[in-house]
């Protein structure tokens, strides 16, 4: 048999999820590709399902994605304990029959959705491993979330944006097999695009750069914490970076290397993911891992990165690394007694960290009480304010730790009644189980210490660029649990 | 916009096109609409044809400046061919596109119109595209000018779309040629090409053949019979070819990395399979693709694993392969659907090695328990992302159980309290079903995957017991689980959920959620504790809804054997529950338990026939009429055949005979399709048959839902003279192909031949065509058609010629020309709009001669 490997989609979707309404929810936008659709009825044969209309595939995509209002009643095709889907990749039932395979997923609101091309028979199911459309079909939606979210901040601004998609896919998927992902740029490049395309250039890369060539190179890195206070059970702590780089250059096929650097005793990067254009990438840095126990053999830089830069901003690479403290240290104490909770928080900034903050806060919410009725507080440092009908404390540390740099809070709170529409549930805390969460940002600043020296960037054959470089440090799911109750644990807490 | 709306939507798009007045902005998006919609537009092959040519027409006339509408116009143009199904030899249109998108493509001046050569060069990629589509759907369209397009390929032009169309051409040629055995001569010789002469189809004509339904296939490198095992290039020729690949793929980091993505999958199976043909080339690229987090090229690196094996991956490139695939499966920086899709390729990845049958979900041999361990699932996870860790975490248990026995924290006990977790959240008054649902599939994922651990169930049958105390509206979760479950995990759990039931004060809010969790686990044994709860219960019981629950337990013991204490309780039910209709049931089912033998009981219990008659009231009203209920299963006293074919309305309709061996009263006859091919049927009712007398044909109206042949299940059940109720299989009917064929209406004098051969043109865009070779038997053709064809026959010219259209429900038709017939046989030309009833059609044919 012959096996084509077109590589296609039948339909793209977006779907805004409005809970509440009558249909909860809304096509946005749809595309559908005949062509493709024709070859579809070919190899799929008596198993071929026809892409629905809007109205039901809205209807039955809602319904798999649980995300029709009421699931107040037991619904067996929905809720059975066998319907395990693991996957973003669901089979719709539609009159008697199933689409499938429907890459879909929700983010912000709006449902991406589509169908890939499978080029033989559904029954019975390849695996999906073995269709190449999965992850074209995804890659696809990720480039259409990116165009959507990108910088933008209203409805009218996404309406604006839905508007220009028909024209942008038009370029970026004319016949439903995919070209370019990156739409975005699409856009971007829209407003001079080449007359002439000479050879060697990137299909990634359009139009070329004139003007003062600089390079521009942002670290940012997100720390994120667990931390129990428990005999029993390890905190954990991660650094995740983002080094972003754009690079204004003249010429097509510039090539540039610039190296990431560690100082002594630095924590080595692992876990790299470099963007397509870097060219090449040492075996090191290919298997450095944050699943192997760190030792001091561990490669630590520089962390060379060969590229060819594509016009607009890109993420050069993604890292993650385990430094041997977490930056602030800090316990959580909360006790019902009779009426009222008690707490207590402190926290400690390890001396190492840069004591000058951007801003710093740690949140305090009682999830599934009621309102605050009552607080009496003493903070050691910072100021408090209360949020009452939300049920949360924001302890406002500001810029700086004291000398000390340790700062304590103990109160006790009261609350009233529970009403559901104004507290919401949340699912894990439960009971005494409470955290406090910790929110800052220090600039010009990395927790590896990981820096881009101006002086090892290579910019080959282009005259020497100016080079800007950033840092910061910001927080991200920083965890301090309540040490006197039961908390999520993952498995490395238990191991380590 | 289908039908009639359509069509004059695509005359007026195609004349607005045309009309100086409008803007191009407004042709634009008319043509979006037109790349959309097509076969909405222009349903069939002459519109699209016609449709085509106008596009192309404006094309052309388009003024020599630049214009946004060439592009569409040519995207346009290509889906229309497409859609109409008109692409070939035999179409102006296409004849006239695709020397035009080639001399595009290859930068010529290809014309006026298209302004000076400089401007076409923006369409240089677009028409690389549309013909990439038109190979697809017809591939070896571009066999001829694959030497055209290599060497375009390494002067000037948009690299991406030139690469993509290369290596599909490419593809599509070696396996086209290896079919046919051709060789690779000149396939790739550059500066032959078609650009001047006409169109070479060749190859697409070979190539139409194999685009059929396909069996799904992702070849393990191991297994033969790949497509081009038949093709053994000569050394220079396998020379040329690797140049061409090499040349493909060192160029491929200028392609975006989706298209990387789909050129490394055309390539990979492109080579796969070509004997002496090294995947060693792909080395090279590996390194850097690995280093991305691009699901499109770590999923195309799988491929090119399960395409080559270890001929490309050492042991050591699978173990990297691993640890970056591991490694993007749970990287922050990623978005969870490719978590998701990376932990799915964990489970199914293809090994070097290969243990386990295909298809089942493992953990590869390579994954060892630290980088297993650095994904495991927790309660902070998605519940997509938990369920696919503990997959895993179920599958590392399963290795682990001989060691770690003394260890505090094995992943065992992680296990256990993870679920804890689980039922901890789940047990929460007040907390979304969602929970609920996620600790049911997760206690389902680990039963299943760890059948047979004590170590893991005990702990699981307690907790969810324990759940259900906390949380009684959890009971359907429960039944759910427990009908999916294998019995070593459900009968225990059935036992505890009852004694959680029984032992416990009877309270009103839960009452319906214990009931419907008794009617489940009540079983015969530890029955005195049940009773009593059931009798307490009743009090209770103050609604419609409520009784019902309660009598479904009663029914429940009843089927488990009943026992003295329950004809006792169904005794005090049937003088004490509220509701006449509850109390109706109670006194039925004591007569039953009283009057019943144990094995005419489970008859008389049959759900899926005593249960319409147990809700009837009625039988309260004479006690003595118990005994009709049961049902008697007894060999069958009826014949039932199908009879001659006879039309009657718009459906086909199945005549059938009855013939009865003993007098019977109210028979009636359900029927049931296997495999949903048709509508469910009704059921045929007769009062009274009896031996000897003739009964009345009987007509059971069809409702396909394809054209095909299928039997039908036949139950009867009916009452005996002595007042009993019988039930009987009957032996299966079949109905036949020609069962449902229905004559179109007939034309009016005059018209026939226009009629019939606009019916014979409006088939071929969708559907096929075929020729059958039709035997004729000593009776001519004269005589087979009016036995088995005259009702559908729309023109005649006997004894040689007839024209003949038949109706296939539920929407297709199969038209025949049987025209120059001769002694031993008639030539049958054959069309239909609906490829799948071609085979049924032949087969119907060449059966004719044997059958009267």
């Amino acid at each position: 048999m012959l096996q084509p490997l077109a590589m296609a989609l039948r339909a793209v979707w977006l779907i805004r999820h409005e809970p509440g309404t009558p249909l909860c929810g809304s096509v946005r936008f749809s595309r559908r590709y005949p062509t493709v659709e024709k070859r579809a009825k070919i190899f799929n044969g008596v198993s071929y399902v026809p892409v629905p209309e809007d109205g039901p595939f809205l209807k039955a995509l809602l319904f798999e994605l649980k995300l029709l209002d009421g699931d107040k009643d037991f619904v067996g095709s929905r809720d059975s304990c066998s319907h395990i889907n693991k996957t973003s990749i669901y089979g719709l039932p539609l009159g008697g029959e199933e689409l499938w395979p429907v890459v879909a997923f929700l983010r912000n609101g709006l449902i991406y959705a589509s169908v890939p091309l499978v080029e033989q028979t559904l029954s019975p199911r390849p695996p999906l491993i073995s269709i190449s459309g999965i992850s074209q079909g995804l890659q696809l939606l990720f480039g259409i979330q990116d165009f959507l979210y990108l910088s933008q901040k209203n409805d009218g601004e996404l309406n604006t944006k839905l508007s220009q998609l028909p024209d942008l896919l038009l370029q970026a998927c004319p016949f439903g097999t995919l070209l370019n992902a990156n739409i975005q740029n699409l856009l971007d490049n829209s407003n001079f695009a080449p007359v002439t395309q000479p050879q060697k250039q990137p299909a990634w890369k359009a139009g070329t750069y004139k003007g003062k060539p600089q390079v521009s190179i942002s670290i940012a890195e997100k720390v994120k914490s667990m931390q129990y206070d428990k005999q029993d059970v390890a905190d954990t702590w991660q650094v995740v970076g983002a080094v972003t780089c754009k690079c204004d250059l003249e010429g097509i096929m510039t090539n540039v290397t610039i190296s990431l650097s560690l100082p002594t005793n630095g924590s080595p990067l692992q876990d790299i993911l470099v963007h397509p254009c870097v060219t090449s990438l040492d075996s090191a840095m290919l298997t450095s891992s944050s699943i192997d126990a760190v030792d001091d053999s561990a490669f630590s830089g520089p962390y060379k990165f060969p590229f060819t830069p594509p016009s607009e901003s890109f993420n050069l690479c993604y890292y993650t690394s385990q430094v041997p403290v977490p930056p602030i240290l800090g316990f959580y104490q909360m006790k019902e007694e009779e009426v009222q909770l008690k707490i207590a928080v402190n926290l400690k900034l390890h001396e190492s960290v840069k004591n000058n903050f951007e801003f710093c806060e740690a949140h305090i919410p009682f999830y599934n009480r009621g309102p605050i009725t009552h607080l009496e507080y003493k903070v050691s440092f910072g100021q408090l304010e209360v949020f009452r009908e939300k049920g949360l404390l924001v302890w406002i540390i500001g810029q700086k730790f004291p000398k000390s740099m340790e700062i304590s809070l103990s109160g006790t709170v009261t609350f009233g009644a529970k009403s559901h529409d104004k507290q919401p549930f949340d699912q894990i805390c439960i009971g005494g189980t409470a955290y406090v969460k910790l929110h800052f940002r220090i600039l010009d600043y990395t927790l590896t210490g990981c820096y881009a020296d101006q002086h090892s960037v290579q910019v080959f054959g282009s005259g020497k660029p100016k080079i800007s470089t950033h840092q910061k440090l910001i927080s991200s799911d920083y965890y301090i649990w309540n040490s006197k109750a039961p908390a999520p644990v993952t498995y490395g807490s238990l191991f380590l | 916009m289908a039908g009639a709306d359509g069509e004059d939507l695509g005359r007026d798009l195609l004349s607005d096109l045309r009309n100086e007045k409008l803007t191009e902005q407004t042709k634009v998006s008319l043509l979006s609409l037109s790349l959309e919609y097509p076969s909405e537009l222009w349903p069939d092959a002459s519109a699209a044809e016609a449709a085509a040519t106008s596009l192309l027409d404006v094309l052309v006339l388009l003024p020599p400046r630049p214009s946004a509408l060439r592009k569409p116009l040519l995207l346009a143009a290509t889906s229309v061919l497409v859609t109409g199904g008109v692409l070939g030899s035999t179409s102006g249109a296409s004849c006239r596109l695709l020397p035009l998108l080639l001399g595009l493509a290859s930068g010529r001046d290809v014309g006026r119109g298209f302004g000076p050569i400089s401007e076409q060069r923006p369409l240089q990629a677009t028409a690389c595209e549309c013909l990439r589509e038109l190979e697809s759907c017809k591939p070896g369209l571009l066999g001829g000018s694959l030497g055209l397009l290599r060497s375009l390929l390494g002067q000037e032009g948009p690299i991406q779309p030139l690469s993509l169309l290369l290596a599909l051409s490419l593809r599509d040629s070696l396996v086209i040629q290896s079919r046919s055995g051709a060789s690779l001569q000149g396939l790739l010789v550059s500066g032959f090409s078609t650009g001047s002469g006409p169109w070479d189809w060749t190859l697409a004509e070979e190539g139409a053949a194999h685009l059929i339904p396909q069996a799904p296939s992702w070849p393990t490198p191991y297994e033969g019979g790949c497509g081009l095992a038949a093709l053994e290039p000569s050394p220079e020729e396998a020379r040329e070819l690797r140049a061409a690949v090499a040349q493909l793929l060192d160029a491929s980091y200028l392609l975006t990395p989706v298209a990387q993505a789909q050129l490394l999958w055309l390539l990979g199976w492109t080579l796969r399979g070509l004997r002496g043909q090294p995947p060693a080339l792909f080395k090279p690229q590996l390194a850097r693709l690995l280093g991305t987090a691009q699901l499109t090229l770590l999923h195309a690196v799988l491929a090119l694993k399960a395409a080559f094996g270890e001929a490309l991956f050492t042991a050591q490139d699978e173990a990297l392969l691993l640890r970056r695939l591991t490694l993007a499966a749970q990287h922050p920086s990623l978005p969870l659907p490719t978590h998701l899709f990376y932990l799915h390729c964990l489970l199914s990845f293809p090994e070097n090695w290969p243990l386990g049958p295909e298809g089942e979900e493992a953990a590869p041999l390579l994954l060892g328990p630290q980088l297993c361990r650095s994904l495991m699932p927790s309660l902070l996870h998605d519940p997509m992302a938990l369920l696919a860790r503990l997959h895993l975490l179920c599958l590392l248990c399963a290795e682990e159980e001989e060691e770690d026995k003394g260890q505090l924290q094995s992943p065992w006990q992680y296990l256990e309290e993870l679920l804890a977790g689980l039922r901890q959240r789940a047990a929460v008054g007040g907390s979304p079903r969602a929970l609920a649902t996620l600790c049911f599939q997760a206690s389902y994922l680990v039963a299943s995957c760890l059948a047979g651990k004590t170590k893991v169930l005990t702990p699981l049958i307690h907790g969810l017991a324990q759940l259900y105390r906390a949380r009684p509206m959890l009971a359907p979760h429960l039944v759910d689980f427990l009908d999916k479950v294998g019995p070593e995990l459900g009968e225990p759990l059935k036992r505890v959920l009852q004694q959680e039931v029984v032992s416990r004060p009877v309270r009103n809010e839960a009452l319906r959620w214990h009931l419907q969790m008794l009617a489940k686990v009540a079983e015969g044994d530890a029955q005195t504790a049940t009773l009593s709860f059931l009798q307490a219960a009743a009090t209770h019981c103050i609604d419609w809804s409520l009784q019902q629950a309660l009598l479904r337990v009663c029914l429940a013991l009843l089927q488990a054997g009943g026992g003295n204490g329950l004809t006792d309780l169904l005794q005090v039910l049937a003088r004490q529950l509220e509701d006449p209709d509850g109390r109706d049931h109670a006194r039925l089912y004591y007569i039953l338990l009283a009057h019943l033998a144990g094995p005419k009981l489970g008859i008389a219990l049959d759900p899926s026939l005593a249960a319409p008659a147990l809700a009837s009231s009625l039988v309260a009203e004479n006690q003595g009429f118990a005994v009709t209920l049961m049902v008697q299963e007894t060999p069958a006293p009826i014949q039932l055949s199908v009879g001659p074919r006879m039309l009657k309305g718009s459906l086909p309709v199945l005549q059938l005979q009855i013939e009865a061996l003993e007098p019977i009263y109210s028979l009636e006859l359900r029927f049931r399709v296997e495999g949903q091919l048709y509508a469910p049927l009704g059921a045929i009712r007769v009062p009274y048959l009896c031996p000897g007398r003739p009964a009345h044909p009987l007509f059971l109206p069809l409702k396909p839902r394809r054209s095909a042949p299928a039997h039908l299940e036949v139950q009867a059940l009916y009452s005996t003279p002595a007042g009993l109720t019988c039930h009987a299989p009957l032996p299966p009917l079949s109905v036949n192909f020609e069962d449902l064929f229905l004559p179109f209406p007939q034309p009016p004098d005059g018209v026939e031949q226009g009629f019939f051969e606009k019916l014979w043109d409006s088939c071929l865009p969708k559907g096929a065509e075929s020729r059958v070779w039709c035997p004729l038997g000593p009776q001519g053709l004269e005589t087979l058609v009016s036995h088995h064809l005259e009702p559908f026959v729309i023109m005649a010219q006997p004894p040689t010629n007839y024209h003949i259209a038949i109706r296939l429900p539920p929407s297709s038709m199969l038209l025949l020309r049987l025209e120059a017939a001769q002694v031993d046989g008639v030539p049958v030309a054959l069309r239909t709009d609906d490829w799948a009833v071609l085979p049924l059609a032949g087969d119907y044919l060449r059966g004719l001669v044997g059958t009267k």
